[in-house]
């Protein structure tokens, strides 16, 4: 979700009108935005916009946008969108860039003189798009040029990585396309996106003049807009024509909501596209789609008229038009959100004020309920409590040193075996529980100086490599209890485990087994039906050290979600 | 009965044993507690416990206070003690250094030996005025040779107390110098020991202890019986038997019981709550695959949500069996076109391979979706309270693993103001909320999506929680052709609320102390 910041000045200049607090909260909802910050000092506000398919909203002109239609009923006009006919300076497309970045796209916007929060709003608004819409520069990079130094047409073209040099953004000297990937930090952050190619993207103008080194650096001479400019050049470069056309089209909105006018864009391309071979830019890209009246009212549950429907969209920035029963319905040209009727309804929804629609109880019977295992769960709980036992929850996630070193399993031991996370972020949550006894020995661990004895269980999930299951991996439900006290011993162990079973009525034995984590002949597993469930035994003294634990302790362990089980 | 007697049935049988003890001293009214131990056979504590309660019975005061200088080990003494002085350890450090030819400075001291700046600048300072080492030009610090008495005589202190406290007088002048030089003052909290000034009592017994004294006497030793035994009631003799009174205001000794886990047991609650309002349980399992988790879900495949910054991939196995059709592909032409959906898709070629890598379920919505595609009861309610797993950075407000509270509500009369009817009935069932507000959401998988905050009698507004119809292009692939409400609550700061703890990983704390302190819920 990205953040961006504001000033309250600016946003109040872009919707014409003062702006009070209480006003800004209840206009909120309209762009599904939470202010995080407000510094009434320098009247900075910094927003968090939720919606990850409206890159529309991720500048201040954007809210702004959304309010002002919203208080106008009606939304802006775009006149760069229509006289389609007239002739455009062009650019011009090379044969072979559909192999490396195939699409390019841009505008003119004139008259409007760069203030210094206009420049940091349009640098703001460059950045999201690229990285946030454009998966860091990967799908889309915009540049932003001075106008006066551009002579059209300009070329889009591949160019030989050591025979093309220019002067990048923040370096006085020539560099070549080579040195830049090498050596300047733009290249070394981007340069991953053009690798595998031997011939790089280049923006240069009828001049021979070089604007840009697309998605990596503009060029210092030509791509270095400063305060007071007053006429820009703006080129959208990218992977995915309908994603370049946005992201134009949203630039452009901007920057004519901020007073510039706007000149499309000619682009030429020598290989076919979903738009054709010329494209122009900016263009409503997105095609009418028809909706029906009764939906929208059967999803929100009111019955709404034409007319309301109409005054809600057309005051969100649709275009409407149709009548009875069937909508034509057109998203603005900056939008591109559009993939079902629902997504319209939820802005008829939005645009209404979801606190004007009425709650209506659920009123449908159902018969609520839990799982098997969730009963049993619950079951065995109660009988552990009423033998004394205190209840402990712990994370899943731990380290390898807890789960098997500290418990003295060797890594060849079938019981080592647990599942690890691949993409590890602490050493400490590295591998899934394969058992619980370890998050037990961490509590106690923990509380020597609480009063004894301790008697913990811990009844929850783990999960152990499993071949034959979907996922590879078992999740199993188990009980662990942990007695801990100057006498804890076996026997003590044993008579919790037997009750336990006895009013669960399981037929369980004991064989005596090797195990590692606990005192040689004092230890076995535990069976069910004959098959094995568990384990019982006095902790080894080593793990107890390793733990460093001075308390004898003494456990059991076993599976409660068994497939299969019988009950004796 | 008398005063006299009434007061000597209530003696405890220590008080007893005390008041004894003044009468047969010679100075009967300057008695330290260790005197009255020796002389009635009890321990320290008792005695202290027993001259407590007979101050409080007005038979026994305190005569004389004599002050006293106590000396004994601060935390930071007993990790001394454990892990040694940082002064020892740079000795130590610079030996095992100057032994292999390595050099060290203070900051390569300090992470090597895992110890603060300052206790490194203190140590170092004190070492350099001893002339025990020296530092070179370019921050080398090296041995001179010289060895550091005072190093090892505050080792050795803090060996001798780590046996216990023991009165300052005890020590030399010399080794008091160094105690005082390392004992904990105003701005200097971290050092080794602790000067207390405290006082030893003297005890004698008042004008009303004198005379239940010589009541004591003149009873000899008395027939009184504390426990009533199986063979008093069996032959009748504990008619014969005098039983001593009580007092039974002392504070008990605590016992460890069985206790529910405080969190478990809020969670408990809510799910009582969904059960009572007829939702029905589903589970899953801790690894899912990527459909599951996410593609059912119409994340789109290249969704920033899914790289491997917010999502734990399993290392081995790292792909599932097969999904299962017509899932698969259904699923994968919402993805791609819209299939049979109504909707335009995301437009892009689906990765079957991708789609079973194996992840940790990151989100319960997962639980919802496998519901979805078994056939779910129409109209039906249904809930799941699934640990979850994230990629984030383990501090207060985020847990390695958590719980999410979330389920699905199918019908056909659901709509979007049966949507803010169920999400106002949670509000006032779940989380007693009388003040709801409704807010624009979204979430990848529901439109219209919603936010609901309610609020709090304590922390005003909050979130609730999150929910919405889930997209077309999510129920229809999975089979189902009714409107689906998806819904999730954020209970952790309630319970956070309600367990008073401020650390969201405290949910899951190690500390028993702090488990068996917490109040019940009710």
């Amino acid at each position: 979700m990205p953040t961006i910041s504001a000033n309250r000045k600016d946003l109040a200049k872009l919707l014409g009108r003062h702006v009070t607090d209480k006003e800004l909260e209840a206009w909120l909802p309209l762009v599904k935005s939470e202010i995080k910050e407000v510094d009434t000092a320098t009247g900075e506000i910094r927003f968090e916009l939720q919606d990850s398919n409206r890159p529309d909203l991720w500048s201040v002109e954007g809210i702004a946008r959304q309010i002002r239609i919203k208080l106008n009923g009606r939304p802006d006009s775009y006149p760069y969108l229509q006289n389609a006919k007239s002739r455009r300076d062009q650019i011009l497309v090379e044969q072979g860039l559909e192999r490396v970045r195939p699409f390019i796209g841009g505008c003119k916007a004139r008259g409007y003189k760069v203030t210094g929060e206009g420049l940091t709003q349009l640098v703001q608004t460059q950045e999201k798009l690229a990285d946030i819409f454009g998966r860091k520069r990967r799908m889309v990079s915009i540049g932003l040029y001075r106008l006066p130094s551009i002579k059209f047409p300009l070329s889009y073209l591949l160019a030989d990585p050591d025979r093309t040099r220019f002067r990048p953004l923040g370096y006085t000297e020539p560099m070549s396309l080579r040195e830049i990937l090498e050596i300047h930090p733009k290249g070394q952050e981007y340069g991953t996106i053009l690798s595998g190619h031997d011939q790089l993207p280049l923006l240069r103008d009828a001049k021979g003049d070089v604007l840009s080194f697309p998605p990596i650096i503009n060029s210092r001479d030509i791509g270095e807009v400063r305060v007071g400019d007053a006429d820009l050049f703006i080129e959208v470069t990218g992977t995915d024509i309908c994603t370049v056309m946005l992201a134009v089209n949203i630039m452009a909105a901007n920057l004519q909501d901020r007073g510039a006018s706007i000149e499309p864009m000619d682009v030429v391309y020598p290989y076919k596209t979903a738009y054709g071979r010329t494209v122009r830019m900016p263009q409503v890209f997105t095609r009418p789609r028809a909706i029906k009246l009764g939906d929208i009212s059967k999803a929100l549950g009111e019955e709404l008229s034409l007319k309301d429907v109409r005054a809600s969209l057309a005051s969100y920035g649709y275009a409407v038009t149709g009548n009875g029963s069937q909508l034509l319905v057109s998203l603005p040209s900056y939008r591109n959100d559009l993939m079902h009727p629902v997504d319209v309804i939820e802005d008829v929804a939005i645009s209404r004020g979801y606190n004007t629609f009425g709650p209506i109880m659920p009123a449908t019977f159902t018969v609520g309920g839990l799982f098997r295992i969730e009963q049993l769960s619950d079951k065995v709980r109660e009988l552990m409590l009423g033998f004394g036992f205190q209840e402990i929850v712990s994370n899943i996630l731990g380290s390898r040193i807890d789960l098997t070193h500290r418990m003295r399993l060797p890594d060849g031991h079938p019981e080592a075996r647990c599942v690890e996370i691949e993409n590890v972020m602490s050493q400490s949550y590295e591998c899934l529980r394969q058992w619980i006894l370890p998050s037990l020995l961490r509590v106690e661990t923990a509380s020597s100086r609480s009063f004894y004895p301790h008697f913990l269980f811990e009844l929850g999930e783990i999960v152990v490599p499993d071949q034959q299951a979907e996922t590879g991996t078992r999740t199993e439900v188990r009980l662990s209890a942990l007695l801990a006290h100057a006498t804890a011993n076996f026997s003590e162990t044993h008579s919790f485990l037997e009750l336990l079973c006895s009013y669960l009525a399981w037929a369980y034995s004991l064989t005596p087994i090797d195990h590692p984590s606990f005192l040689d002949g004092r230890v076995g597993r535990v069976e069910l039906a004959g098959r094995p469930a568990g384990l019982i035994g006095e902790l080894h003294p080593e793990v107890l050290e390793r733990w460093q634990i001075t308390m004898p302790c003494s456990a059991f362990e076993l599976v409660i979600d068994l497939p299969g089980k019988t009950q004796a | 009965m008398s005063e006299v007697t009434q007061l000597v049935e209530s003696l405890h049988p220590h008080e007893v044993k005390v008041v004894r003890a003044f009468e047969t001293s010679k100075d009967d009214d300057s008695c330290t507690e260790e005197d009255l131990a020796k002389r009635s056979g009890l321990e320290i504590a008792q005695v202290g416990s027993a001259l407590g309660r007979l101050q409080i019975k007005g038979l026994v005061g305190i005569s004389a206070r004599v002050p006293r200088t106590e000396v004994s080990l601060t935390e930071t003494g007993l990790r001394y003690f454990q892990h040694y002085t940082p002064m020892v350890r740079i000795i130590s450090a610079l030996k095992k250094a100057s032994d292999t030819g390595a050099q060290l400075t203070i900051r390569d001291i300090q992470t090597r030996e895992k110890l603060d700046s300052s206790e490194v600048s203190e140590a170092i300072g004190e070492l350099k005025q001893e002339g025990v080492i020296r530092i070179t030009a370019g921050g080398i610090v090296e041995p001179t040779g010289r060895s550091s008495s005072t190093a090892e005589l505050l080792q050795k202190l803090i060996r001798f107390l780590h046996e216990g406290t023991k009165p300052l007088l005890d020590f030399t002048p010399p080794e008091q110098a160094v105690i005082k030089k390392f004992s904990q003052k105003r701005g200097k909290p971290n050092e080794p020991f602790r000067v207390d000034e405290r006082e030893s009592r003297r005890f004698g017994l008042t004008e009303n202890g004198r005379v239940i004294a010589r009541q004591l006497l003149k009873e000899g030793t008395r027939n009184e019986i504390t426990l009533l035994t199986p063979e008093m009631l069996k032959d009748g003799s504990w008619r014969n038997k005098r039983f001593r009174k009580y007092t039974i205001s002392l504070q008990p000794a605590r016992i460890a019981a069985g206790k529910k886990h405080p969190y478990r047991e809020f969670l408990d609650l809510v799910k009582a709550k969904l059960v009572s309002m007829g939702f029905e349980e589903m589970r899953g399992g801790l690894i899912e695959n990527e459909f599951w988790n996410m593609d059912a879900l119409f994340m789109p495949q290249f969704h920033p949500a899914r790289e491997t910054h917010d999502v734990y991939f399993v290392k081995e196995p790292r792909h599932s069996a097969q999904i299962p059709e017509p899932f698969l592909s259904q699923v994968a032409a919402a993805h791609e076109h819209g299939g049979r959906t109504g909707s335009s898709g995301w437009g892009y070629t689906f990765d079957r391979m991708r789609t079973r890598r194996l992840v940790l379920r990151s989100q319960g919505t997962a639980v919802s979706a496998r519901t979805l595609a078994s056939a779910p009861r129409v109209p039906g309610k249904y809930f799941s309270i699934a640990r979850c797993f994230r990629y984030d950075q383990v501090d207060a407000t985020h847990a390695p693993d958590f719980f999410q509270i979330e389920g699905i509500v199918l019908g056909p009369d659901i709509n979007f103001r049966t949507l803010l009817g169920l999400l106002t009935l949670f509000a006032r069932e779940v989380a007693q909320a009388q003040e709801i507000r409704f807010a624009p959401a979204y979430f990848p998988f529901t439109e219209p999506s919603v936010e609901v905050h309610v609020r709090h009698p304590r922390l005003g507004w909050i979130e609730l929680g999150g929910a919405g119809l889930f997209r077309p292009e999510v129920r229809l692939p999975l089979g189902v052709e009714v409107p689906v409400i998806a819904w999730g609550l954020g209970l952790d700061r309630m319970a956070m609320v309600a367990l008073e703890i401020h650390d969201i990983r405290d949910l899951f704390s190690a500390d028993l102390e702090m488990i068996r302190s917490k109040r019940v819920q009710y």
